[in-house]
């Protein structure tokens, strides 16, 4: 056998409609997941004590477990206790859960970075509690977690070809759809691999021109 | 629908055997992508663009892809060209390859945080790269870059699930195969659930323990402050990339 370029050439319309479902599911699950990841980490500064423990539980266990078996837990085992989702919502359900968990920990980071004096500057301005969150302590937080936050989304859409396995039609479903009528996985996998390279390296390279942009509004 | 126990019991030794390959695998990973991590970073850190340019060329490319496809063309690719291997085998090879990447990552970092005029003083008193590297870089570096090391076995863990994909018959494989025979995705997905995470957790134990047994023995050793924290920002960096 020979490799055979036109493959590549004849699946790339349908690899790259594919990947407009990958970066889609992304996406999605990218900003539901910075939401969920936001949430977590403003309830986790509150300090209050049960709340941190099941928190501490859920980051350990997405930690803990691959994220295979996490999207198959929502896929077979979510409908075993009444909560049936189709392939794609299991899918995202999956993807923001296990995302949201390393978002708050990047987040906490971020958290950090912002000095003390600004918070009690700001409640000796007398602000109320949620104006600070929104204006003071999270835009900052989140300037100052955009390279890892930007890294985060790389990861995300490596995560994404998992859910092929649950028949989520993306760019890996699509590539082994295709190389399973024509028997030539070589030629278009390699067209699903570029494709899926230059999604992550050009989200990573734009990672320095977004923080050049807000460093310049910090200054 | 109640639980059904009797699958634990009938299945349960399935699983474990299962357990048992995923273990096999990722310890082999590991003892294979180090020496891997290890030319990488060399071949990052050189000079000459003859190693460096194709050391760059794998870490970017391995980096930005996902492991699910780099099994694949691994696992179609080596067939195209003659080359017939278990499926287990290509599992351990891609495995290992995703890590190295990471490893080198890591031992860049451990490299860098060695102070220069160590390697300085090795060159001036006649040894050449690979022996000061090897004789005065190295055994400093190991107990810098040995605890994220070992952290990145839990992503190795993790990642060893996916070979499933390939029908190696590692623990996902086998929890795939026991729902397909008993059509109960409930007992046999939380089994396993718990086998990853209680390994998961008892590593990650591990790193804490050796962690803070380094640094208590690296205390004697004069490290300046700004070195440490130099350090530290580097392995962060290196350690997010993954998780």
């Amino acid at each position: 056998m020979k490799f055979d370029f036109s493959y590549t050439v004849d699946a790339f319309p349908r690899l790259l409609e594919g990947a407009m479902i990958t970066v889609q599911v992304a996406f999605l699950s990218f900003v539901l997941s910075l939401i969920l990841g936001t949430v977590l980490t403003v309830l986790r500064s509150f300090k209050i004590k049960p709340i941190n423990i099941v928190i501490a539980i859920y980051i350990s266990f997405i930690r803990g477990t691959p994220v295979l078996i996490q999207i198959f837990l929502a896929y077979y085992v979510l409908p075993v206790v009444g909560i049936d989702l189709s392939a794609f919502a299991a899918g995202i359900l999956a993807v923001t859960l296990n995302s949201a968990a390393f978002m708050t920990e990047i987040l906490r980071g971020g958290l950090a970075s912002v000095p003390k004096s600004q918070l009690e500057a700001a409640h000796s301005l007398g602000l109320r509690t949620w104006i600070i969150w929104l204006k003071i302590v999270l835009p900052q937080a989140f300037i100052a977690s955009i390279p890892p936050l930007v890294n985060e989304f790389t990861l995300v859409v490596k995560t994404t070809p998992l859910l092929a396995m649950i028949t989520v039609v993306e760019l890996m479903r699509v590539s082994q759809q295709i190389f399973s009528s024509n028997y030539h996985p070589v030629e278009i996998l390699i067209g699903a691999f570029s494709i899926y390279f230059v999604i992550c390296f050009v989200i990573s390279r734009a990672s320095v021109v977004i923080e050049q942009r807000f460093s310049m509004r910090r200054a | 629908m109640g639980l059904d126990y009797t699958i634990f019991i009938d299945y349960g030794p399935k699983i474990l055997e299962g357990f048992r390959l995923t273990l096999i695998i990722v310890i082999c990973a590991i003892f294979l992508g180090l020496p891997m991590g290890v030319l990488l970073a060399i071949g990052r850190m050189s000079s000459k663009l003859y190693f460096r340019g194709p050391s760059v060329v794998v870490l970017e490319v391995i980096r930005n892809t996902p492991f699910m496809i780099q099994i694949f063309l691994l696992y179609y690719v080596l067939p195209f060209y003659g080359v017939r291997l278990p499926a287990m085998l290509v599992g351990i090879l891609a495995l290992a390859l995703f890590s190295s990447v990471y490893y080198a990552e890591i031992i860049r970092a451990g490299i860098a945080a060695v102070p220069r005029g160590q390697s300085e003083s090795a060159r001036a008193i006649g040894m050449s790269h690979s022996q000061s590297l090897r004789n005065v870089v190295f055994p400093q570096m190991w107990s810098i870059v040995l605890p994220p090391i070992a952290n990145q076995t839990l992503s190795s863990v993790k990642e060893s699930s996916i070979l499933a994909t390939i029908t190696v018959s590692e623990m996902t494989m086998s929890a795939l195969a026991v729902q397909g025979i008993t059509f109960r995705p409930f007992e046999v997905f939380i089994m396993i659930t718990l086998l990853y995470w209680l390994l998961n957790e008892s590593i990650a134990f591990g790193v804490r323990h050796l962690e803070k047994y380094l640094q208590t023995r690296r205390g004697h050793r004069a490290t300046t402050e700004r070195t440490a924290v130099e350090v530290e920002s580097s392995l962060e960096a290196a350690r997010r990339m993954t998780r």
